[in-house]
């Protein structure tokens, strides 16, 4: 069980910051989720707490113990990678004790801790054979196995389902979630995909070019972004965004001539010509609401509990509206897309989030 | 299938099996060759003959062949294992460790590969012989085991070494070497097979350099006892027959033993 902190953590490949004075207080027995798109740092930011990359500037406490200086398998942790990194020389067996038998473990408990896991996992049969005799799904529970059965404090999950296919990525990400709440572990995990990011954690950390743009539960995030980009990157489908102008009180929407929609309610009041953003969720169009935007059906996309249909006025980006159930939409059609300006978020030119 | 199709691959036929001829000759008249007289094989016999017992016995009496093949295998299998340390050892530094010199150190290391045994052979006899090493095993050795084309196809292979499995490793509580020999080394035992035939053969075959330091009859290789009998007065050809295959049988061994492995080196795969 343990506490992780990072105060001004900064990783520099030369003259390049690739992550940029991170501060993160990580609790026990959290689900915490970076995530963000690729190249933001994310994985660098893992493998430095790791040990597996050194820290350039800053410090990272575990437990209140510094480990900026402290050689990876000290660490108290353990690590489950994308490509599985299970020896291929190895039987899942030797694959799951070989850790132990580093740390100096009698034959007689590695034994006992690798049934022990293999059980849970339900890898007992397949103790005796070699990564390349294993499926896809079979290789990645040897690697969760294999961190489990060092009990450490803390795991660290990199995109490990990423080399899964759709099905499979399910079944392993409800694994993971099982998994958690049995061992009641810290756990640290990287993903691009805010679905796996959403279900998975108690806390989320979206990153972009190395620096942590903002820090919460997941709901939180969805419902309260503090800018453009994290309002863009949490929520599939994502948020609609609509180019606009303040004119005497109102929104006029700069690719929707003519059309003017309310201003949200706002703490602070904004000048006229004022250029912003509006954001829309996909699900937040309905057939009623004060506002609404003249479209016309491009794609539509029946996923049987779900459709969701791409529109445009001609002039601008298309919009995405989720429908609910609704299979008698087709592309061609012409709506009228109704929603709420109080559900509309409001982002300045810069893209931080006006309230 | 047109004319066309079938003229083209006739002549795809014709090709291959004109190179495989080639390939294929001097073994079989290595063969044959060992089954007929001195006189027989100057004469172009290219049948069997009834003298492969006679050559045999006459090849046992002219050479101490248990000398001979301790001398060719000691330092085949000796050169080979240092090689293989010491170049995948640099290949996987030159490729693991990241540095500001590192490409330059590596680019001067193969401009050295464009420099001919030649050029460097009388320097490198000067050397030895002021180091007391001529006719000893050393001499032999030393010069060879750290070969730049195995250092080059070690740091290529090491390229697909999956960096994860180092990783892997280190989180485990391994240390570099440890990851070396109880990581590295059985992942890539294909490359190491491949490097083992090349560097054996080479080795086995070595002739210019054992000619020059090895200057005793009883420190020869094979290769330089099948060249004294071919280069004698009156050489029985018989015996030059019998010597190369016995020469052959070696590295035919190493090649079939590691082949799959061989074949999985060569293309770089890492299952």
């Amino acid at each position: 069980m343990s506490h992780l902190k990072l105060t001004g953590i900064r990783k520099s490949f030369g003259k390049v910051d690739v992550i940029e004075d991170v501060n993160l207080d990580i609790s026990s027995k959290e689900f915490v989720v970076f995530v963000g798109p690729s190249g933001c740092g994310k994985s660098t930011l893992l493998r430095m707490i790791a040990g597996l990359e050194e820290i350039s500037a800053g410090e990272l406490f575990i437990d209140g113990s510094l480990m900026n200086n402290v050689d990876a398998s000290k660490r108290g942790i353990a690590m489950v990678f994308q490509s599985y990194a299970l020896y291929p020389h190895m039987t899942v067996k030797e694959n799951m004790g070989f850790a132990l038998k580093y740390a100096g473990a009698k034959k007689d408990e590695i034994i006992d801790r690798v049934a022990e896991v293999a059980k849970v996992l339900e890898l007992d049969q397949l103790l005796d054979r070699k990564p390349k005799d294993l499926s896809g799904g079979q290789r990645q529970r040897v690697a969760i196995g294999r961190a489990i059965v060092r009990h450490p404090d803390v795991f660290l999950f990199d995109e490990p389902l990423s080399n899964l296919d759709a099905e499979l990525r399910v079944q392993m990400r409800i694994e993971i979630a099982r998994l958690h709440k049995e061992l009641q572990t810290t756990i640290i995990y990287v993903t691009h995909d805010q679905v796996e990011a959403m279900t998975l954690a108690d806390k989320i950390v979206v990153l972009k070019d190395g620096k942590i743009e903002q820090v919460g539960a997941p709901l939180s995030l969805y419902d309260d972004p503090v800018n453009q980009f994290v309002a863009g990157f949490i929520g599939s489908p994502k948020m609609n965004f609509l180019p606009a102008r303040v004119e005497d009180g109102l929104l006029y929407l700069e690719h929707y001539e003519g059309q003017f929609i309310n201003l949200p309610k706002l703490s602070e009041s904004l000048k006229n010509g004022t250029k912003v953003v509006v954001g829309i969720r996909p699900e937040h169009f309905s057939n009623s609401g004060g506002s609404s935007l003249s479209l016309k059906v491009e794609i539509v996309e029946h996923l049987g509990g779900e459709t969701y249909a791409y529109a445009s006025n001609g002039n601008a980006e298309l919009i995405t509206i989720a429908m609910g159930a609704n299979r008698n939409i087709s592309s061609g059609e012409e709506i009228e897309a109704r929603f709420d300006t109080e559900n509309a978020l409001l982002f300045d030119n810069f893209g931080a989030r006006i309230r | 299938m047109t004319l066309f199709d079938r003229v083209q691959r006739a002549m795809v036929y014709v090709l291959l099996s004109l190179a495989a001829f080639v390939s294929i000759f001097p073994f079989f008249w290595m063969i044959v060759g060992s089954t007929n007289t001195s006189a027989d094989i100057i004469r172009g016999k290219a049948s069997f003959g009834d003298q492969l017992l006679i050559n045999i016995v006459n090849f046992l009496a002219s050479v101490d062949l248990f000398s001979v093949l301790f001398n060719s295998t000691f330092i085949a299998v000796t050169t080979t294992f240092f090689t293989l340390v010491v170049s995948s050892l640099a290949g996987y530094g030159f490729e693991m460790f990241r540095s500001a010199f590192r490409e330059r150190v590596f680019a001067v290391l193969l401009l050295m590969l464009s420099i001919p045994f030649a050029a460097i052979m009388v320097p490198l006899f000067v050397m030895m012989a002021r180091m007391g090493m001529i006719n000893t095993y050393s001499a032999i050795i030393l010069p060879t085991i750290s070969s730049i084309f195995i250092i080059f196809y070690f740091r290529q292979s090491t390229k697909a070494f999956p960096g994860e499995l180092r990783d892997a490793a280190r989180i485990d509580g391994l240390n570099e070497w440890q990851i070396f020999f109880r990581i590295y080394i059985p992942v890539m035992r294909s490359t190491y097979a491949a490097a083992t035939i090349i560097v054996f053969m080479a080795n086995w075959n070595n002739y210019l350099w054992p000619l020059i330091v090895l200057q005793t009859n009883e420190m020869k290789t094979i290769t330089l006892v099948i060249s004294s009998l071919a280069s004698a007065y009156y050489p029985d050809f018989g015996l030059v027959m019998v010597g190369t295959i016995l020469a052959t049988l070696p590295t035919l061994v190493v090649f079939f033993v590691l082949q799959r492995l061989f074949v999985e080196g060569m293309v770089g795969s890492i299952k």
